[in-house]
């Protein structure tokens, strides 16, 4: 019984992290219609950032993580102005060089870091015993609270701030929001560079536990796109909750099921999805 | 009648330059031309999803490896000659291509677009855990087509069937469902009000590409004799991809210029190293950018500036 529990709270640790990695897809979709498909490559290169500066300058691990999130932020305006501004208006167009920027990231990555996976060091050591059932690392736990604290604090920032206003009046009808006075490039813009700073965080909080490697970023991706189909499009409750069910789900399939076969039971989810609820649990169809 | 006239020139000139390929050229260069006829056929059955009805999938490698180890393991186990597992594998594609489509496209086309994503992953997780079947990673070996080993005789299969490809696909955008495909690529909305079925006609352009991608793998893994999970993975995909894109989407041109362009640009950056995808990412990032229409777009804006030129000089 307590592996049980075990299993359910390594799969509660995983899917926020996979929650706050799906929000900055849902954010960059809903804010800019536009499909990232390089999402899970600036993760990648979050926890690249982490490892470089934490172990081979020698940086502070959380001056280290700061630092990682802010030049990935940067490389999120960067590609925003360069690429992704021309596609406004056309998904398609937005999917294709997205995906082609996910392979070049992926083959720089490969060449900068080399082919090997790297492991940002740990915050803290040891483990606590949780309700006298098992023990539990602490840096996992330490992940799980850095993950929530980031989502409550996205979940103000989207409710409560002037910036949060405006990127849901933009994704509810841009003409009017336009015609309303906001600066629509400067929205897109933050909004993607704030996207792919959220799968920033997400990199450098779980890089610590599970390696990254240059090819890993595919998986991250496809993870978020379960996610956001799974929750529904543009809904970011969704997120949350579809994270927590696919982070779960997975680390009971791998537990009792197959431990080859992690990446199917996301897809065989989006599968269900889309046959008997393609709009997800909480969001609406989108063209 | 200007349009036909264009396309086909493009057959004969096809034709006439194909013809003569292997006798110029030395085993080794016969060899990156199938490899080449490969891409040819992949590009040009990728570009009528992509180009013609407005759909990304990103299975198409995915498709070819379906055909080429369906084919593959049954011509193995079951001692079927290759001919025929080669349709098989082909025809499999097909069905599987109809069920993803007919799950996704009812929900628009980003719907299959990441599900496509989700299924090329799933089809290379497959291969590779299911090692005793397909012997995972090590490479699946599988009989040759004709029973002996002959690069000559199998470029003449490979470009005939490239050059078929190409005159099916040609008739097929000329014919009524073609002009389907691009009304629902220019407005859906217009397309379903004319009472065009659109979710038939993406349905059908998906099941027709994700066929001919599986007739490729097929062809593809006969003519290597080694089947690796690299046929169905992403990196193949963003190669199809790339080779459309950089040629010209939308053309019937584009593919072919592009998936041969690249294909002989791949020989000469290869003492390089292994920088291939990065560069072609880089070239492939440039052209959607920049030039959107492609090799053949670039060509056609030359074109009209130089007539419209001329023209102005005539009325002075």
């Amino acid at each position: 019984m307590s592996s049980f529990f075990m299993y359910l709270f390594n799969g509660i640790v995983i899917g926020t992290n996979y929650a706050l990695s799906a929000l900055g897809v849902s954010l960059i979709l809903g804010a800019m219609n536009v499909m990232n498909f390089a999402h899970g490559e600036f993760y990648i290169f979050a926890g690249y950032f982490s490892y470089f500066f934490s172990r081979s300058l020698g940086f502070n691990p959380f001056i280290a993580m700061l630092l990682s999130v802010g030049l990935v932020f940067l490389m999120g305006l960067l590609t925003e102005r360069t690429l992704i501004r021309s596609t406004y208006g056309n998904l398609m167009n937005s999917l294709i060089i997205t995906f082609i920027l996910s392979i070049v990231l992926q083959n720089a990555a490969l060449i900068i870091f080399g082919p090997y996976p790297n492991k940002p060091p740990s915050w803290v050591r040891g483990s606590t015993n949780l309700l006298n059932l098992f023990y539990y690392s602490n840096q996992r736990l330490l992940s799980l609270i850095a993950s929530i604290l980031l989502l409550i604090i996205f979940f103000i920032v989207m409710k409560k701030t002037w910036f949060g206003k405006i990127v849901r009046a933009v994704s509810q009808d841009r003409e009017i929001a336009s015609l309303m006075g906001v600066n629509y490039y400067k929205v897109n813009a933050f909004s993607f560079g704030l996207g792919v700073a959220l799968a920033g965080a997400a990199g450098v909080i779980l890089s610590p536990i599970f390696p990254v490697t240059p090819i890993g970023g595919l998986s991250v991706g496809l993870t978020a796109i379960v996610v956001i189909v799974l929750g529904g499009m543009g809904s970011f409750k969704g997120c949350v909750v579809g994270g927590l069910m696919l982070g779960i789900i997975e680390n009971m399939g791998v537990a009792y099921i197959s431990s080859g076969y992690r990446d199917i039971f996301g897809f065989i989810i989006l599968i269900l999805v889309l046959l008997f609820k393609p709009s997800g649990l909480f969001g609406e169809t989108i063209k | 009648m200007k349009n036909f006239n264009k396309t086909s020139m493009l057959i004969i000139a096809l034709l006439g330059v194909g013809s003569f390929v292997p006798l110029l050229l030395d085993d080794y260069w016969i060899h990156v031309a199938i490899i080449g006829l490969f891409y040819v056929i992949m590009a040009s059955s990728w570009n009528l999803l992509a180009g013609y009805t407005g759909q990304v999938s990103f299975a198409h490698a995915a498709f070819a490896g379906i055909g080429a180890y369906i084919s593959g393991i049954l011509s193995i186990y079951l001692n079927i000659s290759p001919m025929i597992t080669i349709l098989i594998g082909s025809a499999i594609a097909a069905i599987l291509g109809f069920g993803l489509g007919f799950l996704c496209l009812r929900m628009g086309g980003i719907y299959l677009s990441l599900t496509t994503l989700g299924f090329s992953e799933i089809v290379r997780l497959i291969i590779t855990n299911e090692y005793e079947i397909t012997r995972g990673t090590m490479g699946l070996e599988v009989p040759s087509l004709l029973g002996f080993y002959s690069k000559t005789s199998y470029y003449y299969i490979m470009f005939a069937v490239a050059i078929l490809v190409i005159i099916f696909l040609n008739k097929l955008v000329k014919s009524d469902l073609g002009l389907a495909f691009k009304s629902v690529l220019n407005d859906e909305l217009a397309a379903s009000s004319c009472g065009v079925d659109t979710i038939r006609v993406r349905v059908v352009a998906f099941t027709i590409s994700s066929s001919i991608a599986g007739l490729a793998g097929g062809l593809y893994g006969h003519y290597l004799l080694l089947i690796t999970p690299d046929i169905p993975s992403l990196g193949q995909m963003f190669m199809v991809l790339a080779m459309t894109i950089i040629g010209g989407m939308g053309t019937l041109s584009g593919p072919v210029i592009g998936a041969l362009f690249l294909q002989v640009l791949s020989e000469y950056i290869r003492v390089f190293g292994k920088i291939h995808l990065l560069l072609f990412g880089l070239i492939a990032l440039l052209v959607a950018r920049f030039a959107p229409e492609g090799i053949v777009g670039l060509f056609k804006t030359v074109f009209k500036t130089k007539n419209l030129l001329k023209f102005l000089k005539q009325a002075q």
